[in-house]
């Protein structure tokens, strides 16, 4: 069986560890854990993981030093497991390019789709690195980036520049979070006071024009108080 | 932030009172004539500055300002300064006296006052670890109980066993987590001695109301939730981590609470300057003796019986109350007429803070 995906471990405390490790073989992935980041490092050059989970309070090293030193080398998507108490820690953890993360205390459930949404997202990535895809697809929305056309159910839908820019923005990294600041920065290139604001009400827009409700978003998810997430997961 | 409006705040007191009392001394001067009642008047004054502001320096400052109007304008020779006069001099210095005397005098009130309040705060977080402590036994009880069972002796139980003490693990986890969830948001709001109390960044109501349904119909599926909020797009400044969870927490105290519910409503609406946020189900209601203290209940809670936490919400309201009230809100509960009870709770939509920069 090699040709299981590789999931690298970096977490000190040992029962959690020995939980996930847990769970993820017996879903059929292959773990290599670590308790120390430094030997994360090397273990992450040696072994190539399609995927590393990382715990961001480490002994050794501040886990967003981690992040910092693997994206100098390897763009591997990293899970980040972090404590609640914290948002900020984990909008840093995003914005050095983490792709997800997970709150403690958290479920199996939760674990295994975070983990299932990074992979199938980074292989598509992988199997397009050459070309730009095509078109993008979740439930019944499509995207086809040529003609900057978005329908559902085939229906198109009529965006204003700035919303169609946020919508491709999104599915272009369908799965991962991106945070206010990533998306405000990447669609107008500066923010000033009432981005998040601006942000909002274009998103309020969007939804409104895809006709989401509160409670029932099917295509763009919320992070309260951190961001925007594309579903990757067909209902 | 706080620091230079409280300084302005106070800059502007004694400015004000001070043109006020000199009003009111020319006026004094100019109908009687007699300027015996002067200084006692600016005495007033700084005495009334003294009282009102932060510390020595301003009632110093207006006792010397005091000082110099006495001398320009009401004491020979007029409109000019002239401190060779003894007598001058001797208002000046009685002046400085009284000054000095009384701001040291509301400074010590002020502490002690200050004092009180926080012993009363020490005494709260006393009864609240108290009492925390004592809920977490129970749960702890079964797990600890539960999973050294299955560790240490896996083959003398059977497997139907084993299933359901692994059950129990996970339901007295569950309540764990959301007692710890709460314990943190109270302690996230003491943390902040600066006298801000929670960080506010504008949130999306629907983006809010959204992340609510979606925590609690995946715990609570089957539960009969009907939501209405305003069609305009609107933000209200808040910690929406918090709100959420006090939203939550009050959605699911009717859950367990409301037996016989059949409805389940939250509704938010605006009101002016203010947010409306109302949760209403048409069970039991709450009993009378308990709905007076239901926000504070927990930290007064005296040894109940170790069996009743789980008929009590834990932690979960009285979070809310703390959480409603760091952000300047209110938050009240009520039996209705017609049956079954309303939560709610009040935020402004206009924040002093300044807006998140990112």
């Amino acid at each position: 069986m090699n040709n299981k995906y590789k999931i690298l471990l970096v977490e000190d405390e040992l029962n959690i560890c020995n939980f996930i490790r847990t769970v993820l073989e017996a879903n059929s992935y292959h773990i290599i854990d670590t308790q120390k980041a430094v030997t994360g490092l090397s273990l992450l050059k040696s072994h190539c993981p399609n995927l590393v989970i990382l715990d961001l309070g480490l002994p050794d090293m501040d886990g967003t030093d981690f992040i910092r030193e693997v994206r100098t080398f390897s763009n591997v998507p990293i899970l980040v497991l972090s404590a609640r108490s914290n948002e900020n820690d984990k909008i840093l953890a995003l914005d050095l390019g983490a792709n997800d993360y997970v709150t403690k205390p958290f479920g199996i459930g939760e674990l295994l789709a975070r983990v299932r949404a990074i992979l199938r997202t980074s292989r598509i990535q992988e199997l397009d690195a050459d070309s730009v895809p095509q078109n993008f697809t979740i439930n019944d929305l499509t995207i086809v980036y040529d003609t900057r056309k978005i329908t559902v159910a085939d229906q198109e839908i009529k965006l204003t520049q700035t919303e169609y820019n946020i919508v491709e923005l999104l599915s272009l990294h369908a799965g991962k979070v991106m945070t206010y600041s990533e998306i405000i920065h990447k669609i107008w290139g500066y923010s000033d006071f009432g981005s998040i604001k601006k942000l909002q009400v274009n998103m309020a827009n969007i939804r409104k024009k895809l006709g989401e409700k509160p409670g029932e978003n099917k295509y763009i998810l919320n992070e309260l108080g951190v961001g925007y997430r594309m579903n990757s997961a067909n209902d | 932030m706080k620091k230079f409006e409280k300084i302005f705040k106070d800059t502007a007191f004694t400015l004000l009172v001070l043109f006020f009392f000199f009003i009111i001394s020319s006026w004094i001067e100019s109908l009687f004539h007699n300027f015996n009642l002067i200084p006692a008047i600016f005495t007033l004054a700084v005495f009334l500055i003294s009282l009102t502001t932060d510390g020595f320096f301003y009632g110093i400052a207006a006792s010397l300002l005091s000082v110099m109007a006495l001398n320009f304008a009401f004491t020979f020779p007029y409109f000019k300064f002239n401190f060779t006069i003894p007598e001058n001099l001797a208002s000046a210095v009685i002046m400085l006296i009284v000054t000095i005397m009384s701001s040291a005098m509301t400074t010590k009130v002020k502490q002690q006052e200050k004092i009180k309040a926080e012993n009363e705060k020490e005494k709260m977080k006393a009864n609240l670890l108290r009492a925390v402590s004592h809920d977490l036994r129970t749960p702890l009880t079964t797990i600890y109980g539960s999973s050294s069972l299955i560790a240490d002796q896996y083959h003398s139980i059977s497997e139907e066993q084993r299933i359901k003490l692994a059950r129990g693990i996970k339901e007295d986890s569950e309540w764990l987590i959301q007692m710890i969830e709460n314990l943190l948001s109270i302690t996230r709001i003491d943390a902040d001695d600066s006298g801000v109390k929670v960080q506010k960044s504008p949130t999306a109501l629907e983006e809010l109301i959204d992340s609510v349904i979606l925590k609690f119909k995946k715990k609570y599926p089957d539960s009969p939730l009907t939501v209405t909020i305003p069609e305009e797009f609107i933000t209200i400044p808040m910690d929406a981590v918090l709100i959420q969870q006090v939203l939550i927490n009050i959605l699911e105290n009717a859950v367990i609470h409301a037996k016989g519910m059949t409805e389940l409503k939250l509704n938010v609406s605006i009101d002016g300057d203010k947010a409306l946020f109302e949760i209403i189900d048409n069970g039991c209601g709450i009993e009378k003796d308990r709905l007076g203290s239901i926000f504070t209940g927990y930290y007064e809670k005296k040894n109940l019986h170790v069996d009743a936490q789980k008929h009590n919400m834990g932690i979960g309201l009285s979070a809310c109350a703390t959480i409603i009230n760091a952000h300047d809100g209110t938050i009240h509960a009520e039996n209705l007429s017609t049956g079954g009870c309303r939560f709610y709770f009040i935020l402004k939509l206009e924040s002093e803070e300044h807006e998140q920069q990112i």
